[in-house]
């Protein structure tokens, strides 16, 4: 038996193509012409007026384009609700991954508060700083990942406690959008004061949407960070 | 030297071929890998890559974030542009959304049939 390897002609000319399509692919991409259209620049000329939010990509995301974050909030609920039914919940639950370290639990008893009022922070900022309902929310999420990690199973957390925040949270979005229309402008307009620029009330409707998309984000993570640390072991069925 | 690198297009140029390679792994991960966990990880790496090329195109020498911030004090055309960003936030949502489901799916599978490899799948009756 030679030690050559023998490589078929098939295999070099699959190599080949894999190549070439990939430089061509390359190609495309490094001389795409970045057609500037205005639309972002109109949206930052009338963000004074119409927003003043100091962050522009909040105003795109809760009142230019406010539907599609209604969009995309629901999509995130239909998904965490698939999960819901997809994973078996039952007594046989219990945490697949944790450290039984006394540093982390006490650590975690100091830390949780902070996590939270962070995540709470970057919440109601989100018109004034980078950030906002879904990094905050997920902000929040990741302290009570620290609490799964730490505590196990004698961490309990309140369901009720989840879906109430879950289901009020975003009514409270459509509501919301809702008021603005009877108000007298359109689906998730503007009915409240704008306020100045840079001050933590301002901006009208933008935080109030953001507060809520915040703490709805906040406990769909939490959920699905429990199904998936709590889920019954797959290996062992 | 630096100022020639610091050019628009030559960092359009960069961001293309990182996430290019970017891209690359996760498209490897997806063709090779016969572990069905790994596979829906490697099409979460390509997802990264569209992030990355998508916000890296729209940035411009020069230009700031499209926050007012200390040195800032109102919007005009030294702002980048607010829409693709507002718009690859909404996608990094539904990413993780749809990445949570998929890896549920996933779950399922292997504790209705004992099995990952997609090479032993057999469900259709193509026993190999």
């Amino acid at each position: 038996m030679s030690l050559k390897k023998t490589v078929g002609l098939k295999t070099i000319l699959t190599a080949l193509l894999i190549s070439f399509m990939s430089m061509l692919l390359l190609g495309v991409i490094m001389n795409a012409a970045y057609t500037h259209t205005s639309l972002g620049y109109d949206l930052l000329k009338i963000n004074t007026i119409s927003t003043q939010s100091a962050n522009a990509v909040t105003s795109v995301v809760t009142y230019f384009r406010g539907l599609d974050t209604l969009g995309e909030v629901t999509i995130l609920f239909l998904s965490i609700f698939g999960i819901g039914i997809g994973i078996e919940r039952s007594d046989r639950m219990k945490t697949i991954l944790g450290y039984d370290s006394t540093l982390l639990k006490i650590g975690t008893k100091v830390l949780f508060p902070l996590i939270v009022l962070f995540g709470l922070y970057i919440i109601a900022h989100g018109h004034l700083s980078p950030g906002g309902g879904f990094q905050g929310g997920v902000i929040i999420a990741s302290g009570f990942l620290l609490m799964f990690l730490a505590y196990g199973d004698s961490y309990d957390l309140d369901h009720k406690v989840l879906s109430l925040f879950e289901a009020l949270s975003g009514a409270g979005f459509i509501l919301v959008g809702i008021l603005a229309a009877l108000a007298g402008g359109a689906f998730l307009g503007n009915m409240l004061p704008l306020g100045v620029l840079g001050k933590l009330f301002s901006s009208g409707i933008l935080p109030i949407i953001y507060i809520f998309v915040g703490l709805k984000v906040a406990a769909e993570i939490t959920v699905l960070v429990e199904y998936f640390i709590r889920t019954q072991d797959a290996r062992d069925a | 030297m630096l100022e020639t690198l610091n050019q628009t297009t030559f960092l359009h140029t960069v961001v293309a071929i990182g996430s290019f390679t970017i891209f690359t792994i996760g498209l490897v991960g997806v063709l090779s890998k016969k572990n069905l966990f790994k596979i829906f990880l490697s099409l979460s790496i390509v997802e990264s890559s569209l992030f990355l090329f998508f916000i890296g195109s729209h940035f411009e020498v020069g230009k700031a974030a499209p926050i007012v911030a200390d040195g800032i004090k109102l919007f005009d055309g030294h702002m980048v542009d607010p829409v693709p960003q507002a718009m690859i936030l909404t996608t990094i949502v539904i990413g993780v959304a749809v990445l949570a489901l998929s890896l549920t799916f996933v779950v399922n599978y292997y504790r209705l049939s004992g099995n990952i490899d997609i090479d032993k799948m057999d469900e259709l009756g193509e026993v190999q």
